[in-house]
């Protein structure tokens, strides 16, 4: 594995390029062009957001900003797996013309779909100072927000794992692009993006077993990191269940560094199944 | 004869043919029950060595395993068994313009090919100017190559493949690119190329190129070398065999 990390190191000018290029290509002929970055998960979750507040009464000042700050992650997540799943095949025309090393491609995927998120997270910056000249009750910015490159390295290791196994796996097997956007969109329901762990944690069905269910949901790193990120992001906040209030709980830290080695697992296994599959790439059948 | 560039020892490569032509989970599912996977040689125990600054021509039927021999040379392939060795950096001058984005300009993709066949991004800007140069293709460089003619998109791979100084070039039958006077002038620059000390792999149907510009000239049949030696009886003996 050292050997093939030196090879990437060696063509890191062409992960450079490559990540240009995708970002360039995204929105090449579009006329609002990367303000589409911006505007997209904004409309997104305004859309949810006000559907939960009017609908749903969760009661929650400022939802919007706790629903933005689980959602763009996830979305990172969902992005990268499912581009990179393509990833290869598109590129087979130069793959079988030119060497290079081929997990540049999932690479740049994962990349520029992390240009993006941080974008992303430039509007909820953005939309916490605008809650705050709203309201000055509600405080911008947490003193924990230091902790985010953290989590943004875990949501990096984890992506880049998963786009790697689903990337070399799609190229001989065209179905598991379709299992995993199926399986994507079970995960959304199974991380606190919409709704609130609180509201797992308090949950009868939690509370009568013994709290396991609880302990099971965050054994997914990705519901782990939904959580984390809005602790560390947002102010604590009650959330009403079933008419009595629950308390706020702690940044989940044992369960983010359980999704920390969990994510550093999976990206080794990644890497390590893709340098194995990745010469039979030219010759699949 | 000069050092050694690239020695190939009883190389054999082997592709795994599945007849339904589909990979899905499907087709892994059947698999144990009808083994419709069949192993195909496609090259075996191939050997010969190229020296610096020499050109080698390569020729043979449609399916005689060409192709698949300069890809493993370009380390598209891992090769089955056997044993190869490259000295320096090769520059694969298949197809021209494979690696081109058609949403991207002329400029864009000079650099991406460029990139990608092993120069830094600062070498490349050095080279800019005499790529457009030679690509003639003055403003167009900087509109999209999806608006480019074919002799166009061949001009311009041709002027990327040629700036990069690689150590060893792959032509396989892209020298008629673009109109005569523009063949000419590749053809002055590769054997330029050679001259300084470039080795040179190539692939033609054309016997008569392979006559005047190879030096050595390598007959491949079904996968094995036939015969190896000069241009002039290598393609005598080709001719009598097929006509």
């Amino acid at each position: 594995m050292r050997s093939e990390l030196r090879e990437l190191w060696k063509y890191r000018d062409l992960l450079f390029v490559m990540v240009q290029r995708e970002m360039r290509i995204r929105y090449k002929n579009s006329f609002l062009g990367v303000i589409w970055s911006f505007l997209n998960p904004l409309l997104q979750v305004v859309v949810m957001s006000f559907v939960f507040n009017t609908f749903v009464r969760l009661d929650v000042p400022n939802y919007t900003a706790y629903m933005l700050a689980a959602y763009l992650p996830y979305m990172f997540f969902q992005y990268c797996v499912l581009d990179s799943a393509q990833s290869i095949l598109y590129q087979m025309p130069l793959l079988k013309k030119i060497y290079f090393p081929r997990e540049i491609l999932p690479l740049a995927t994962v990349i520029a779909n992390f240009i993006h998120l941080l974008l992303g997270f430039v509007i909820l910056f953005g939309w916490l100072l605008f809650a705050y000249v709203r309201d000055p009750r509600v405080i911008p910015f947490q003193a924990t927000t230091i902790y985010l490159p953290f989590l943004l390295l875990i949501s990096l290791m984890l992506s880049t794992g998963v786009s790697f196994i689903v990337s070399a796996l799609n190229t001989f097997y065209e179905d598991v692009k379709y299992i995993v956007q199926v399986l994507m969109y079970l995960m959304f329901y199974m991380c606190p993006v919409i709704y609130f762990a609180e509201q797992v944690a308090n949950s009868p069905q939690n509370l009568e077993r013994g709290f396991w269910l609880y302990r099971l949901y965050n054994l997914n790193p990705l519901a782990a990191l939904s959580h984390g990120y809005r602790k560390i992001l947002l102010a604590p906040v009650d959330v009403k269940i079933g008419g009595e209030l629950a308390k706020a709980m702690p940044t989940p830290w044992n369960y983010i560094w359980l999704a920390f080695f969990t994510s550093l697992s999976v990206l080794i296994f990644g890497y390590w199944l893709f340098n194995r599959l990745k010469w039979k790439f030219v010759e699949r059948p | 004869m000069g050092e050694v560039a690239i020695s190939v020892k009883n190389l054999r490569k082997e592709f795994v043919v599945n007849h339904s032509g589909i990979a899905s989970i499907k087709t892994l599912l059947v698999w144990w029950k009808r083994r419709t996977l069949v192993h195909q040689v496609v090259l075996d125990s191939v050997s010969f060595e190229v020296h610096r600054g020499e050109c080698l021509a390569v020729i043979g039927r449609n399916g005689a395993g060409k192709s698949t021999l300069l890809s493993l040379l370009a380390r598209i392939f891992k090769p089955t068994s056997g044993e190869m060795e490259v000295k320096g950096r090769i520059a694969p001058l298949l197809e021209l313009g494979a690696g081109f984005h058609d949403d991207l300009t002329g400029i864009e993709n000079i650099y991406f090919n460029g990139i990608i066949l092993g120069l830094t991004r600062e070498e490349m800007k050095s080279r800019l100017e005499k790529i457009i140069e030679f690509s003639e293709l003055g403003d167009s460089i900087s509109a999209p190559v999806r608006t480019y003619s074919s002799g166009m998109l061949a001009r311009l791979g041709f002027a990327i493949a040629i700036h990069v100084d690689a150590d060893i070039l792959i032509v396989d039958e892209v020298l008629a690119v673009g109109d005569r006077q523009f063949e000419a002038k590749c053809l002055a620059k590769v054997e330029e190329f050679r001259r300084s000390g470039g080795t040179i792999l190539l692939v033609s149907h054309q016997l008569d190129t392979v006559r005047t510009f190879a030096d050595r000239c390598m007959w491949l049949e079904h996968g094995h070398v036939r015969s190896i030696g000069t241009p002039d009886e290598v393609v005598r003996e080709y001719i009598d065999e097929n006509s």
